[in-house]
This record gives C-alpha cells, structure tokens and sequence, in this order.
C-alpha cells in the first residue's frame, strides 16, 4: 500500500483499524472519504477540505491523479462557464489550466459576450503535476492509494428517506476506513470494458483495472444502473505530421484566463501552440461502411448519445459530407497530436488506413489506436440536488458515474459534492444552486430530475436564463455564497470578489444616472450612430450598449466620475458586458422569481406516488417515481407530466398537508407551524405556474 | 403560465346546469372519491330533444336505476329504453340513452348520455330524479370540462373550443366551434410551433457549435428567412379581421343617426322579424317593441340593444340616441353614450329620414359625416346606410336618391319604411353581405382567432419575431432570446417546448459533437 500525504501533516495518517462513530461515541477517523481521483473526485476531496472537514482521497494509482484520460483541452461553449463557476467557488480546475494551457482561446467571440466559450489546449503533464502539487498541498486532505472493494453500511438515520446509511469503505485488503459522508467518482471504471474492433477486455481506460466489486456492492443495494459508451481517438506521433498542408489556427494573442484570481497565464502569448485543421474523405467513409461488421462497439445496441462522438456515427449518420478534425497538441514537449473528432473503435490495422487517406496525415504513425468504452452508470435520479443518494445516507455521487461527459462537467458536480459531504458531516443544510443561480443548477438539476440516456453534456441552449448567467458574473452569482454558506471560499477570494461587486454596483448608479439628451450624446461621442429623434434623456449605461462604445471612449467623454471606473480594466470591461444585457436581464428578473417560487414549493421526499388518491395516470405516477422531483418546479420539467397532472398533484398535497395541520392543529390545539415541505401559506402565496 | 389561463378558461365556461337544475334538491352521499356530476348539455328552452349527461363513478348506477335495467346498454351504442323515476317507479319519458364506460369518455371518467324529449316537464322530471340518487349532484358550471382536462382528455385549446360549443347559440358559432374542436385552428398554431421551435434550434446549435463543429453555411440566413415567413404568417392571421371574436359574442352593430329618423323603429323593426320571420310583417306594430317609439325627437336617450342571428351569424344590434346638441343634461348624455357605442362599433346602421335627403341628395355625404365617427373615411367604414320613411316619398323619387348613393363615394344604401316593413329585406341582404365579408364563412378559409387569449400571445410572439431581426447584428444571444420569447408566447397557446427537444432538433439536423 501506498501512501501519501499532504505535506503539512493534519491530521495523523489514517488507520485501517479506526473505528466508526456510532454507538460506543467515538468520531470517525475521517469526516469525507472520496473514491477516485479523477476530475470530480480532485474537486471533491479539495472542496470538502477547504469547507473545513478531514478529507481522505482513495485513489487506486495516485500517480494518475489529474489524468485527463481523454482529450487534451478544457472549456469551451458552456464548458467555460461551468469552469467559471467552479473557480468562482474556489475550485481547481480553473486554476491548474490557468498554469498548464498552451493555446487559449475564447470561442463565439463574434456572438456575444454571455456565450463566449473559455477553450484552452492543455499540457497533459503539466495539468496533472500542477493538480497533484495542489492536491498534495490542500490543507486537511490526504490521498491514500488503495481500490476500495466494498461500502461499509450501517442503520439508516430515521427521520430521512434511505434504506440504510454508508460509514466508510472496506479496501481492496481488506481494512477498513470510515468516514461520515463518502463520495463516489469512478467515472467510466464500474465495469468498464474497452472495445477495439471485434476486440474487448475488462478495463477502466486503457491500461487500468475496472472496479466491478463496487459495481456489485451498488447493484445489491438496489441502486439501478445504465450503461453508456464512449470513445476516444488514435493518437498520432506529431514528427510524422505535414502540417505545411493543413489549416493553422492560432491561439488568441491576449489570452484569457479562466480563474477570476488571476490576471493573466503562465504562458507568454508568443509561446502558445498552434492547432490545425484537416478534413474527411470518401475514402474515410468507404473504408468505415466496409468494415462496419469488424467494429462491435458501433454495432453494440448500448445507447450511444444523440450527438455524433465517433468519426464512424459521423459517416452513418450524415454520409456523403466532408467532417472536420483538428489536431491538437498534447503538451510543449509532447510528440504526440490529439485528431480531435476522429474517434474510432476500429480494429488498429483498419484505423492506421483511415489515418493514411486524410491529407497531412498520409505518413502519420499512430501511436495509440482509438477505443470505445462502455460503462456503467448510475440513474441519477436517485440523487437529490446536494448529490447525496436517496437509497444509501451520506452516500454522495459525482461525475461519470452519473452519467455526465466531459471534465468540466464532472468537476463542477465534484465541488457540489464536496461541499454538501462536508456541509452533512457538519449537520448543515445542502449548499444547492439552482437553475436560476448558475450552470451547475443547470447541470444538476437536469440530472437529478429529468435523468439521461447519453452522456450529458453541457449546452448553452439547456438555459434558460443564459443573459445572466454569464462567465464574467459567476464570481458575484456564487463566491459570496460559498463563502457564506459553505465555507468553500478562501477569505481572499472572497474579499476580492466583494471589492469588484461593489464597484461594479457603484459603477452601474453612475452611468444609469448620468442622463442627456440624444443631442448632446452624438456631440460628445461622435463614434456612435446615436439616433438624435428620441426626446427623452438616455444614460449612459444605455449609451454603452452601442457596439462602438466603450467605457475608455465613454470616459474620454466625461472624464470626471467615470475615469476611475475605466481605468480599471476588468472593470470596464465587465460594465459593458452589463449594459448589453442590462435591459432583457431586468425584464426576465420576474420570471426567475416565479422559477424560484415554484421550486419553494417542495414535495415531501417520501411521496408514494402509486398509492396517493389523486388524479394521476399510471404513466404519470411512474414518472414522478422515477424522477421523483423535489419541487413543484421540477415536477414541470419533467417532460409528459402534463398541466392537470401538476394540478392534482398539488390539489393532492395541498388538501394532504391542510388535513394534516388540520389534525395537528386538533391535537396540540394550535396552528402548526409552516413546514418545509407544502407550508399552506407558501402554497397560497405562490403562482403555480410552469417556468417556461 | 398555464394557471392563469386556466381560470380564464374556467371563467370562460358557460354554465352546463341552468337555472333548473339549481332549484332541484339534491341528496348529498359521498361515494368512492369523487362525486357523480350531471347537467343539461343541450341548450335551455324549449327544443325537441334534450340531452342530459352524467359523469363519474356512480354514472352507471345510476343509468341502471333510471332505465330499471340491471343490464346497462352496450358501451357507445344508443339504445332507445324507458326512464323511470326509481322513487315512485313513474315512467318520465322514453328515449336514447348511451353509455361511455371510462376512460373512453369525453371526462375519462364512466358518463352516460340521456336524450329525452324536449319538454321543460320531461327535462325536470329527469333532473330531479337524478339528483334524487346516491353520489349524484349537479355540476358546478364548466366541471365537465375541467374534469376532462383534469384527466388529461383535452388540451388547451380544445377547451377553449368546447367553451364556444357550449356558447354556441347560432349555428356559424357552432360550426366554429366545431372546427375548432377538431383541432385545425390547433393545427395551425401546431405547424408554426414546428417552424418556429425549428427556427429558435438552428440559432441555438449556431451559438453551441458553430466554432469547431461545422456547421453547413448559411445557417443563419434560412433562420432569417424562417422567421421572416413565419412573421407574415402571423401577421395575416392578426389581420384577418376579429372575425372569431365577432362570432363568440356578436358583431356589433350600431344604429345610429339624427333624432327622428327612425332609429328604434328599425331596430324594432329588425328584432321582430329576425325572431318571428313567418309572421306578416304589418303586425310587426303589434308586438311588444324593445325600443320605445314616439313622434317627439329624442325619445331614445340610452343605447337600447337587442341580440339578433341574421344570415347564420350573431349579432348585437343597439339603439343609440339621435345626435344633436341639446340642452337636456340627460338627452346630452344619451348623446355622448351614442358617441361612444359608435367609436367601438363593428358595423354602423345609419338611418337617416329618406324625405329629408330626397330634395338634396349631394348633401347626403355630408349628413353621413356628421354620424360617422370622425376620423373614418365615408367609404372605408364598415356601414350601411338606411333610408327610412320610403313610403314617405313621392312615387320616383326612391330610385333617383338610391343612384345618387351609388354615384357618390357612399357606402351601400337602402330605401326602407319601418312602417310598412319594405325594404327589410334589402336591408337585411346588404347587413349579410357585410356580415359575411367580416367573419366569412366559418366553413370555409383560414380557421379565425376565437379567443382574445391567442390574439394576445400571438401579437407578443410577432413582436418578438420582429425584435430577433434588430438584435442579430448586435448579439445573438440577444437575438436567441427574442425567438425564445416568441416560442413561449405560441407556447402559451401550443404547450411548451423543452430544452431536450430543441436538442433533439439540433442533432437531427447537424453533425456535431465529438
């Protein structure tokens, strides 16, 4: 067994012999125990340690701790803002990429800011050295190099929904580790199988064991379990590259980075690698429609995503089309190209033909052939919001393993459960962000409620209210409140993050209340084409909505109040991404309100849904058990739940809950108090609408 | 969204239990978990055939103890039975009696269908021997709906439709209503939902992956073209007039002219005939008129009104005070209520005495002007005009003063003579006329808005149409929300539209992810 340790030694190296709290009053050893080391499980274990709880990493190689297993770039369109998020709480990923990218870029720069995609090309090694330094440096987490085998379980607390509740892990020696909440992030590992044409074999990803006791452990428990596939492409040795042919696409020449604590990269702009484009042939196409019956992981009836992963769903899905790859480079000093959307599980002989019929590539070596996987996962609709599993207390899930792609996306849910395992230990109340609030409500919420049948991904399109929800904003939608509430925050990003708030407010009274008229406005800044009709005064917040102003050109105008706002760059910069959305995100500040209303409206997690007297069709009762929504408001997400569905729900619970009061109220001879799930005045005092 | 809209609906509703039903005493006894409800379905009044309905658990209890038959007929056949009273074992009434064992029911629940003789005797008989049973009530107005819609057996706008059956009073209404029902009105709404969640999921990939995935050219511009086709779409339909809503509740047709002209005589005149239209028309004086008449100019000093079916479709015909400047405080206020009745009318009637004309007939255009509300022009407004007293006229004279209306830029005009009742005819085929170029034929061209509800959706949905064009150039997402605005508002109408189903758009029509 190997064991490391974080170099400030807090608190002593854990023993396997350590004993569980419970009954003889003794703490557990550990407060949160993380399984895996990946990208939800570095987020996890580190948030739960900077909330303040010992934390204990279980990694079966902690060598591979901040792999990026797969494709060598983090962010892009809605993947950035999930980053975003996931700094403005203090977490990782932002950071190491702001110390590991070799080509930044921002995607949908022409689209406008709220959907500007923060995209960088990552050095593999770096990434991960930067992420073990920092794992290994986090205060009051200790990683421990160990499989973990089997779940220790105990009596389920009773006043909460679950069959019984976990108290820590047994390893793959037998010993025991305990712990208050655990968290599981085995990404593509429980009974993960790799495909290489007609070929396959037990593994996690390439070269790794697969963990098929905790699978097991999972499956008696009652939890139940999908499968998904993915895939990934050949790498390719760089030196036998032409890139002379190829389209280069360069880095942004003022990169920017992803974590608001920092102003700029590690990296010299000048320094950055290129990316280049190639394309599809017919010959690529025929060489995949002969050889469909070589390629069992095409084939295989597991459900594959609606999106096209593999180059092979490419050619079947849009045949006679010309498809883009992009060769990316994995590291400064790596010899090795990343084809970017030439996934293929064909058998290697096959896949080195591909390779040698798309220009640039004809003398490519293929240093490693693509592969599928397919893995288990687990519905995560038996999660509530904080990701703690229904079925098992304390038990919390987070990243691949419910049923997400992508490391952005399973960084976020791995801060989410390492707040809310630390936040249970501590007898807090969920740390939740909701659909309103951020990408991550997003992400969470449409997981916990509506499920998946292919690996989510984060789209700007799944939000509703993406004007608000933007990347420059995260840190003043989230910081505070993980600072607040979850003690997730260092103070110093949280004093930073305060000081920009206020001066952003401070800024925005200004400009609203600097008001002329057209006239004078088109005089003081001829390069906007100010219409001089309007007879009414216009701010100059409205006047900084114009594509050609600025806040430097504003401030030229009127020097004195704004040249303090315009001098500080991101300041400026960020006020004139609020001016733009300004208007539309003040006019869907009501509608977020009733969002939030009906999300007050909380169901009572121990619904029957076959039993309630109430109006329901079948199909309805088994949606809504499946699902099992928390709140009104996801109860109208859930797609087929039609609007009397949801009236007699809420007829159901409403008259439930008043003949409940109503026997209270006889019994103790007073009204009850209003409740947290269904209070009547809540109930009354809210529109029951559906959000959209 | 759809709470709202749902009261509406349900204030919409038009009472299925009238009058009669609400005298009748009803024992109260709870069975299983929800009451049984019946009502008169067909209209009130006298008719040859009412149907009286039933709806829920104890339907077919009680449709055995009614027919005195353990046996209850086969499910949606009619079958002609005897209807007792099951309390003094009377015989109420023969008749078709049909059984709609749930869920397959208009409520999903088990309903049954009476249909009796017309007779108010009869119908209350039934009625109260129904409320005599156990588990039995009448229903609270609109509940056979809202139990339909409970159940999931209606959608929004078949509501909304079966709202109007129920007010159908004429029979264009009903055919709209009808045809509403049937869901092409929904249809129509169902297609631009299509085109438009199409539209807003093209945008929606653009700014998801338009960057590294390759997106076909010309994404944007179909977009464009898209919503610009939708745009006229929607503008036509706005445009068609508010036909619909003139068939819910009547166009308003507004008499109207100087004092002494005849004004309640015609709308006398009008209602009498239109009601009685088998009577000889001299006997029109006979009758109880809805307007007072007499010689002394401004007799009339309210606006008196009186809903009509001319040609098949609803109208409400009203009296207004003759206009002219008056001294009287209670005459002028008359005067200022017919004012105001004119600004919002639909079509104007107006009557001017045809012997006060004759001598002049160039001073006709200016007399029109003087009625009309200003601001219209004479040949635009949607008017007729109405020469009384034709009988009046020296012989020869009605035919010149009918070509001088022609001649002049002057709407279409009749002679007509409330005392003798000439002319009515004519008068009543030009008022069809108009009638039909307004609300068209219900059978036949674009299905027209019904509801003020839709009309409202639909003119926010087009102004957001509009607004995506400004925005494109400024930022997309600017120019997304706009689309998704606009497909909420024809949400409201259509259902809404989730995020996984624009996905869904988005990776059927494009080859993207990696």
């Amino acid at each position: 067994m190997f064991l490391l340790r974080r170099r400030r030694a807090l608190p002593p190296a854990p023993l396997p012999c350590c004993r569980r709290a419970g009954s003889d009053g003794t703490a557990p050893r550990w407060d949160v125990l993380v399984i895996g080391g990946g990208h939800a499980g570095t987020e996890a274990a580190a948030a739960a340690a900077r909330s303040g709880v010992r934390t204990l990493l279980v990694t079966h190689k902690a060598d591979t701790i901040g792999q990026m297993s797969c494709n060598p770039s983090f962010g892009g369109i809605g993947k950035g803002h999930l980053m975003r998020e996931v700094d403005a709480l203090d977490g990782l990923c932002a950071r190491i990429c702001d110390q590991s990218g070799v080509h930044y870029k921002v995607l949908n720069r022409c689209k406008g800011p709220a959907v500007w995609g923060l995209r960088a090309q990552i050095d593999r090694k770096l990434y991960k050295e930067n992420m073990q330094k920092e794992i290994l440096n986090t205060p009051l987490l200790t990683v421990h190099e160990a499989s973990v085998e089997d779940l220790l379980l105990m009596e389920p607390e009773p006043d909460r929904p679950g069959k019984c509740q976990v108290s820590g892990v047994i390893l793959g020696d037998g010993s025991r580790i305990h712990a208050g909440s655990v968290i599981l992030t085995t990404g593509t590992f429980l009974r993960g199988m790799v495909f290489i044409g007609l070929k396959m074999h037990p593994a996690g990803r390439l070269g790794d064991q697969p963990s098929i006791g905790l699978a097991q452990t999972l499956e008696k428990l009652g939890f139940s379990v999908g499968r998904l596939k993915t895939g990934t492409p050949p790498r390719l040795a760089k030196d036998t590259i032409d890139f002379s042919v190829l389209e280069r696409h360069m880095a942004d020449n003022r990169p920017v980075p992803f974590s608001f604590l920092n102003e700029a990269v590690w990296i010299k702009p000048e320094d950055q690698l290129s990316c280049y484009r190639t394309l599809t042939n017919a010959k690529v196409e025929q060489i995949i429609h002969d050889n469909l019956h070589l390629n069992n992981h095409v084939r295989e009836t597991t459900r594959g995503p609606r999106y096209c992963p593999s180059l092979e769903s490419k050619v079947l899905r849009f045949p006679n089309r010309i498809h883009q790859l992009w060769l990316e480079p994995e590291g400064l000093d790596s010899n090795i190209i990343y084809p970017q959307g030439m996934s293929m599980t064909l058998p290697p002989e096959l896949q080195e033909q591909v390779i040698a019929c798309i220009r640039g590539l004809e003398k490519a070596k293929m240093v490693q052939p693509g592969y599928g996987v397919q893995y288990d996962f687990l519905d995560p609709r038996q999660l509530s919001a904080s990701l703690e599993s229904r079925l098992v207390q304390r038990l919390f899930f987070a990243g691949q393993i419910n049923g997400t792609t992508g490391y952005e996306e399973a960084a976020a849910q791995g801060v989410i459960a390492g707040i809310n395992a630390g936040l249970r230990v501590s007898g807090k109340p969920p740390f939740i962000i909701s659909r309103t609030e951020g990408y991550i409500g997003v992400l969470i919420d449409d997981l916990t409620t509506l499920g998946t049948n292919e690996p989510y991904r984060m789209f700007t399109s799944r939000v509703e209210f993406r004007m608000s929800l933007r990347p420059d904003n995260a840190d003043s939608r989230l910081t505070l409140r993980g600072f607040e509430e979850a003690g997730c925050v260092s103070q110093q990003r949280y004093a930073q993050t305060s000081r920009l708030k206020a001066a952003l407010e401070e800024a925005i009274t200004v400009l609203k209340s600097l008001q002329f008229t057209a006239t004078k406005w088109s005089r003081l800044i001829p390069e906007a084409p100010i219409s001089t009709s309007r007879s009414s005064l216009t701010s100059a917040l409205d006047i900084l909505q114009y594509p050609e102003v600025t806040m430097e050109l504003l401030a030229r105008a009127i020097p004195e109040p704004l040249r303090k706002f315009a001098e500080w760059r991101e300041l400026a910069e960020r006020l004139k991404i609020e001016a733009v959305y300004e208007w539309h995100v003040a006019s869907q500040q009501q509608e977020i309100e009733e969002v939030r209303r009906d999300e007050a409206l909380q169901l009572p997690e121990d619904l029957d849904y076959f039993a309630i007297d109430a109006s329901l069709s079948q199909e309805v009762r088994e949606k809504l058990d499946s699902n099992r929504p928390q709140t009104i408001g996801a109860v109208s997400r859930i797609p087929g739940i039609t609007p009397a569905a949801i009236v007699n729900l809420l007829r159901f619970v409403k008259t439930n809950r008043q003949r409940t009061e109503h026997i209270e109220h006889s019994r103790i001879g007073r009204a009850s108090p209003e409740g947290n799930t269904f209070g009547k005045s809540k109930f009354q005092n809210s529109s029951l609408s559906c959000t959209s | 969204m759809w709470p709202g809209t749902w009261r509406k609906v349900l204030a919409g509703l038009s009472p299925v239990s009238g009058a009669a039903v609400r005298v009748v005493k009803w024992l109260y006894c709870p069975v299983g978990k929800r009451d049984t409800i019946f009502a008169l379905s067909s209209g009130h009044g006298k008719c040859g055939v009412a149907v009286i309905r039933t709806s829920g658990p104890a339907s077919g209890a009680a449709l055995r103890s009614l027919t005195g038959q353990q046996e209850l007929p086969r499910p949606r056949a009619v079958a002609l039975r005897r209807i007792h009273d099951p309390s003094s074992a009377e015989t109420l009434d023969r008749g078709l009696v049909i059984w709609f064992p749930g869920p397959h029911s208009f409520t999903g629940e088990d309903c049954s269908e009476l249909h009796i003789h017309g007779g108010p005797a009869v119908v209350g008989g039934v009625l109260q021997a129904l409320g005599r049973l156990p588990g039995l009530r009448p229903a609270d107005p609109g509940e056979f709906t809202k139990r339909a819609f409970q159940n999931g057996k209606l959608g929004l706008t078949e509501v909304e439709g079966l709202g109007d059956l129920i007010h159908a009073e004429t029979e264009a209404q009903r055919r709209q209503a009808l045809r509403q029902m049937e869901g092409e009105l929904g249809q129509l709404y169902q297609r631009w939902s299509e085109e438009l969640t199409k539209a807003l999921a093209h945008v929606e990939a653009f700014i998801d992956f338009s960057e590294d995935d390759n997106l076909e050219e010309g994404v944007l511009s179909r977009v464009d073209a898209a919503v610009q086709t939708l745009e006229e779409e929607v503008r036509g339909h706005l445009q068609d007039g508010r036909r619909g809503e003139w068939l819910r509740g009547g166009v308003h047709v507004v008499i109207a002219g100087p004092t002494n002209a005849g004004k309640s005589s015609l709308l006398n005149l009008l209602s009498w005939s239109l009601n009685s239209p088998l009577a000889p028309r001299s006997l029109c004086l006979g009758q109880r008129p809805a307007a007072i008449v007499s010689p002394v100019a401004g007799t009339t000093r309210d606006v008196v009104e009186s809903a009509l079916n001319i040609g098949g479709y609803p109208v409400v015909l009203s009296d207004t005070a003759g206009l002219r400047e008056t001294q009287d405080a209670i005459e002028r206020e008359g005067v200022s209520r017919a004012r105001e009745r004119l600004q919002r009318a639909d079509v104007v009637l107006a009557v001017l005495a045809a012997v006060d004309v004759a001598p002049e007939p160039g001073c006709l255009a200016e007399a029109l002007r003087a009625i009309l509300p200003p601001g219209v022009p004479a040949r635009q407004a949607p008017c007729v005009l109405v020469l009384n007293k034709a009988d009046l006229l020296e012989e020869g004279r009605g035919g010149a003063l009918l070509g001088a209306c022609g001649e002049g830029a002057l709407p279409p005009a009749c002679l007509l003579s409330c005392k003798t009742g000439e002319g009515v005819d004519s008068l009543l085929s030009l008022l069809g006329t108009q009638l039909e170029q307004m609300c068209g034929d219900p059978l036949a061209g674009s299905p027209s808005l019904t509801q003020a509800r839709h009309r409202l959706h639909l003119t926010s949905c087009l102004g957001s149409l509009g607004r995506y064009h400004g925005y494109k150039s400024l930022d997309l997402v600017l120019a997304a929300e706009e689309l998704r605005l606009a497909r909420r508002h024809l949400g409201k109408i259509t259902g809404r539209v989730s995020a996984e189903e624009i996905l869904d758009i988005v990776f059927r029509d494009f080859c993207v992810g990696k």
